[in-house]
This record gives structure tokens, C-alpha cells and sequence, in this order.
């Protein structure tokens, strides 16, 4: 893509949601109770969508990975993915990285999920740079940036009165060549402008983090706790919700589960956590993994070791939204800090 | 349209073998044309109910009819153990990587089975079978809890038969008529049996059959690399997506179902 950046004004912007509209279902954050949340934008509510502030309380993910979704009806003729067009308006950083954890899981090898395909390639990615963060977001810490680098179609960095607007793909070439009167030339200093408010969310985002600091790769800590029996005291505030699952951008565990029909039966694909105890469970009754703690720390080592050996990054994209959902108060970053702890104890590395 | 992974073939169950008091033989016809390779797994579909894998149990070069022998477990096999020929049920697959059979020429193959783990490995020695001329010998063992829990029980004479062959079953319990060894199967793995310098061992059987066989073969001077052990794990959707069959960093569906000792020897309590 080309390095050239333009300027869209707030008038301009709502426009341009407009003509979004014409082609997509736009999807959005608007402000709910002092939060942002993910809402269907409509022409009458194009004004509600929030793009200051950071990550919204929930994730795209369900765009895309639905909570439910039909994936088979046998033995008749069977169904074909229809999936609509969405644009995913003001995604941050983490949530651009999210979905190249589940297209790295979903679009990998010969066999693919087709349905996660139609979904995905219907998704225009409209990324902002996150202007402030949560005190649970660590993004920095799992190699991630407050910003989107890659994965978006465009990225729009705030300005007074209007965005800095980055290409990042040929579908975001075109809606700039579609629209040529609402995007302008960037000005003279805008990019100097873009880098300062970027670099003061990374210092907010070292500020907040300050009490974690680790010596450790990730990775390292994780590969070398392996054994560790210390997480068994590191899970006695976990009470098995799930919600951490559920809430993750990069869970992309599901279920089939068939339902009987006059011709043989549906099939669906239903999001599943890794936490519950028949997850790992066969038939017969041995289970894997039937201890808590044994599944608290699979779920650790496939974001901080298996997927690093699998995907070569880090799943976690550092969101916080798991501190946020949890119901036991369970904060990753100190688990992190508590594990490194433990290396000398358990140095072992594989 | 691109295939989707996720339909299941219907099938129509051509005939039911009843192997012993929990373990049933399907003979199952696919509507449309599949093959598969000894050591990959498929799901089958009881329709309305679910799936389970299975390894199917017959010979790969006839995949006109495919069999799968299955033990009543869970809810899909309980439902599968009451059905009929002519009934339908569903096939997804092959699934996984099937054993490296050419790098099995020149060599000793041990191959050892615990109860219905005797399905898959029936399958492999077909597949043997095909390419005796190169292979060194085929030692089989194989464990069962009685006399009466043994599937194939015209068919192992038959496979005694062959040239190149030798199979030894034990049982936990005997009974009166039982002229064979009885114990557990590590007690029949004698050294000797093969060369481990040449040779290659094949394991599929319950969890704590493996654990104790492969202590054994490692004890038996096998090197990690060359026992190969069939692990089960909850595969649902058989193309490395859903997560629920990992083992370590390896999803079993995709990277296994087999893996040698030297692949999972670093995970703790792999089995």
C-alpha cells in the first residue's frame, strides 16, 4: 500500500457512514453507561458511534465466530454459508490482532472452516487508534500496540475535528477512490500529530502496567511451569465460569452439536470453554484435564506457549477483557508476575 | 461451492458383527466414495445424536464398505450399538496422518493392542499384510480382560497364518477353556521378541495400557522415535479448528492420532 495518508472531517465522516450503510451493516462503539459498546449503526444513530477512548466491552468476534452457527444439514441438500456484509468501525489494536488469531486457526491447512471464510471475507475493517486505555488493557505486554499495524482495511487516527486516514488494503483503497470528495490531502504535521498522541497512550499503557514488569519472555515463563503444582494455588479464585472464555477476542474453542430433523439432522457449530470440566472429557469418563487447575493452566499455555509454538505469536492480545469479566478477580498480569516467581523452582526448560 | 467440513457422508449400515458382550463390528457402505489410510480416524454419525471417532478397523485397500468396531462408552456408541443393517448413519473424514508404513520396510513391527484398542491395529495389519515382502516380521500382542472381551476371534487364527507372523494374546482373568497366558499384557512383551535395534512398535489400547507398555518398550532398550502410540483425546471437529483434542502444543486430530514417544515425551501426563 501506498504510504499516503488523508484527512476525513467529522462532517465528513458521518458521510461516509452513510454511504457504509448503503452497502454494509456497520458495526460500531457507542458510549453505554460511561463504557463503549458494540452497536448496530442505523442512519439516525450515526451520531451515538464513540471512536474516542479504548477497546469496547465486548469484541467483533461474534461478527465472525458466532455463538451459534449452522454448519450442516444432512441428509438433504445442505446448507451454504450467506453470510452479510459488516463493517467493523473503530476496532483497536487488539481487536485487529484478535482476528488474525482466528483466521491463523480458522483458514489454516487444506481443510479449512468454510463458514468462518464467507464470514470473514465479508468484514471490512475500519480500525481507530485506541486515544486513552483501561486499567485492565496490557496490550504492550503481549507484543501489541494501542493502534492497529496490520489486518485493517482502513485506520483512522484522531485529529482535531476529524482522522488521519491510513490505507492498509486494496478494499480500503477503494472506499477512499469511491468517495473522493470526502477524503482530503493530509495535512503538513497531521503524521507528526498521529505519532505523539500514539506514543502518549503507550506511556499511559506503561504507567498502568508498571507493577508487572516482567525479566521473562512470556513464552518462557509459561514452558517453564509446565510441572509447576503452584497452579493449583494460582486457581483458587477461579470458579469456573468461563466468562474469561467467553469474553476472549481469541477463544476459538466450539462444539458440534446435532439436533434431529425429519431428513437425518442439523448441525451446529456452539462456542465452547475450555474451562468446563467435560471439555476435555471421552466417552468412557477419562478426562484429560478433570482438575480446575489443569484446565486454568491449558488455558495460559495455549495462549503463552502451545499457540506461540503453533501460530509464532502470542493469542492473548492483551485486552483485558478476562480481568474485566472475571468473577474471582483473577488478573493475567499478575498471574505472569507469580509464575515468573516460581522459574528458579521449577527451572526446566524444555 | 468449497467442500464443507463439516457435512457428514450418509451411509447405510450393512451389517452389524456382535464381537463380544460390549463390542459391535459396523460393516458400513458410504454413498460416496471415500479412502483412508491405516492410522487415520473418521467421525461417524449417529443422525440427530452426535459424532465419535473412530479408526476404522478394515482393510484400506477396500473402502467400498468400510468397518469400525465399536465399544458402548457414551451416548453415540450406546445409540449406534441398537442399530440395524439398513439403517443410515453419517462419515466425515479421514481425518489425521496415518502411519509411515513404507518407513516401516526392512524392520521388525511390534505390534501391541489392549481391548477394543485391537480396532485400528486390525486395520494396520491389513495394511502389513499388503507389504509382508518387505517387512522383516510381524510380532503381535495382544491384552484383553477375558477370554470372552476378545474381538476378531475367527479371524486372529487366520491372521496367525501368515507368513512372517507370530500373535500372543493374554487375558487379566482366564477362564477353564483358556490354554494361553494370562496377565497383564506387559508380562507377554519378552526381549528377544525383536530386534529394537530394527524395529519399530505399534501401541493402541485404554490410557494406563499405554502408559504401562511404553514404560516397558523404553525399558526394552526401544528408542522414543520408533514407538508409535495411537492417543485418545475428545476430537470433535476433525480439521485442527475446535481445540478439544489438544495434547501439548499438538491438536490430536490433526498431528495424530499417533505420535511417536519422541513427539509427546515432554508433555506431563500425556495420556
Amino acid at each position: 500500500m501506498s504510504n499516503k495518508e488523508y484527512y476525513l472531517s467529522n462532517a465528513n465522516f458521518s458521510e461516509l457512514v452513510k454511504k457504509l450503510l448503503a452497502e454494509a451493516r456497520v458495526i460500531a462503539p457507542v458510549e453505554f453507561n460511561g463504557r463503549n459498546i458494540l452497536e448496530e449503526i442505523r442512519e439516525d444513530s450515526i451520531s451515538n458511534i464513540n471512536l474516542s477512548g479504548y477497546r469496547t466491552v465486548e469484541s467483533f468476534k461474534s461478527y465472525i465466530f458466532k455463538l451459534i452457527e449452522q454448519v450442516s444439514s444432512y441428509f438433504g441438500t445442505d446448507i451454504s454459508p450467506k453470510p452479510p456484509k459488516y463493517v467493523f468501525l473503530g476496532a483497536r489494536g487488539c481487536d485487529t490482532s484478535s482476528i488474525e488469531v482466528l483466521d491463523n486457526v480458522y483458514l489454516e491447512g487444506p481443510l479449512k472452516d468454510t463458514f468462518y471464510e464467507a464470514n470473514r471475507k465479508n468484514i471490512t475493517i475500519i480500525s481507530a487508534d485506541c486515544a486513552d486505555c483501561g486499567k485492565t488493557c496490557f496490550c504492550t505486554m503481549v507484543n501489541g500496540k494501542p493502534y492497529a499495524i496490520k489486518m485493517f482495511d482502513l485506520n483512522f487516527s484522531p485529529m482535531p475535528n476529524g482522522f488521519l486516514v491510513e490505507v492498509g488494503s486494496d478494499r480500503g483503497r477503494e472506499i477512499v477512490d469511491k468517495n473522493p470528495g470526502l477524503f482530503t490531502d493530509a495535512e503538513a504535521g497531521m503524521g507528526k500529530e498521529k505519532v505523539v498522541n500514539r506514543q502518549k497512550v503507550l506511556d499511559r499503557l506503561a504507567e498502568i502496567n508498571a507493577g508487572f514488569k516482567l525479566k521473562l519472555e512470556l513464552c518462557e515463563i509459561h514452558k517453564r511451569n509446565i510441572e509447576n503444582k503452584y497452579w493449583k494455588v494460582l486457581t483458587k479464585d477461579c470458579v469456573e465460569c468461563s466468562a474469561c472464555n467467553f469474553i476472549c477476542p481469541t477463544c476459538t474453542c466450539f462444539v458440534l452439536l446435532d439436533h434431529k430433523t425429519t431428513e437425518g439432522g442439523k448441525r451446529d457449530k456452539v462456542w465452547d470453554a475450555c474451562l468446563k470440566s467435560g471439555y476435555a472429557k471421552v466417552a468412557g469418563g477419562a478426562n484429560a484435564r478433570g482438575k480446575l487447575y489443569e484446565r486454568l493452566q491449558n488455558r495460559y499455555q495455549c495462549k503463552f506457549d502451545y499457540s506461540y509454538d503453533r501460530q509464532g505469536r502470542y493469542t492473548c492480545v492483551g485486552c483485558g477483557r478476562c480481568i474485566d469479566g472475571c468473577a474471582g478477580n483473577i488478573d493475567m498480569r499478575k498471574i505472569f508476575v507469580e509464575l515468573e516467581r516460581q522459574v528458579p523452582l521449577t527451572a526446566k526448560l524444555k | 461451492m468449497e467442500q464443507n467440513n463439516y457435512r457428514p457422508i450418509k451411509a447405510k449400515i450393512e451389517n452389524v458383527i456382535t464381537e463380544t458382550s460390549n463390542i459391535k463390528t459396523f460393516v458400513i457402505k458410504p454413498e460416496e466414495p471415500i479412502s483412508f489410510l491405516a492410522g487415520q480416524f473418521m467421525q461417524v454419525t449417529v443422525p440427530g445424536m452426535g459424532e465419535s471417532p473412530f479408526t476404522p478397523s478394515s482393510d484400506p485397500k477396500h473402502a467400498e464398505s468400510i468397518e469400525f468396531t465399536v465399544m458402548k462408552a457414551g451416548s453415540v456408541t450406546v445409540k449406534l450399538h441398537s442399530m440395524k443393517p439398513g439403517e443410515y448413519v453419517g462419515l466425515r473424514g479421514p481425518f489425521g496422518k496415518p502411519y509411515p508404513i513404507s518407513d516401516f520396510h526392512g524392520k521388525d513391527i511390534y505390534v501391541v493392542g489392549g481391548g477394543v484398542g485391537l480396532a485400528p491395529l486390525r486395520a494396520l495389519l491389513f495394511a502389513l499384510f499388503h507389504e509382508l515382502d518387505h517387512l522383516n516380521k510381524i510380532e503381535v500382542r495382544f491384552g484383553s480382560r477375558s477370554p470372552n472381551d476378545i474381538s476378531y476371534k475367527d479371524a486372529i487364527p487366520e491372521w496367525a497364518k501368515r507368513p512372517k507372523t507370530n500373535i500372543n494374546i493374554t487375558v487379566d482373568m482366564g477362564d477353564p477353556s483358556w490354554k494361553g497366558n494370562v496377565g497383564l499384557v506387559t508380562t507377554i512383551l519378552k526381549d528377544g521378541d525383536v530386534n529394537v535395534k530394527n524395529a519399530v512398535a505399534i501401541v493402541c489400547g485404554p490410557p494406563i495400557m499405554m502408559k504401562f507398555v511404553n514404560k516397558r518398550l523404553l525399558d526394552m532398550s526401544f528408542e522414543p522415535k520408533d514407538i508409535f502410540l495411537s492417543m485418545e483425546k475428545n476430537m470433535s471437529c476433525g480439521i485442527g479448528k475446535c481445540f478439544h483434542c489438544n495434547l501439548g502444543h499438538f491438536l490430536c486430530c490433526k498431528d495424530g492420532p499417533v505420535f511417536t514417544w519422541e513427539q509427546i515425551k515432554d508433555i506431563p501426563e500425556p495420556w
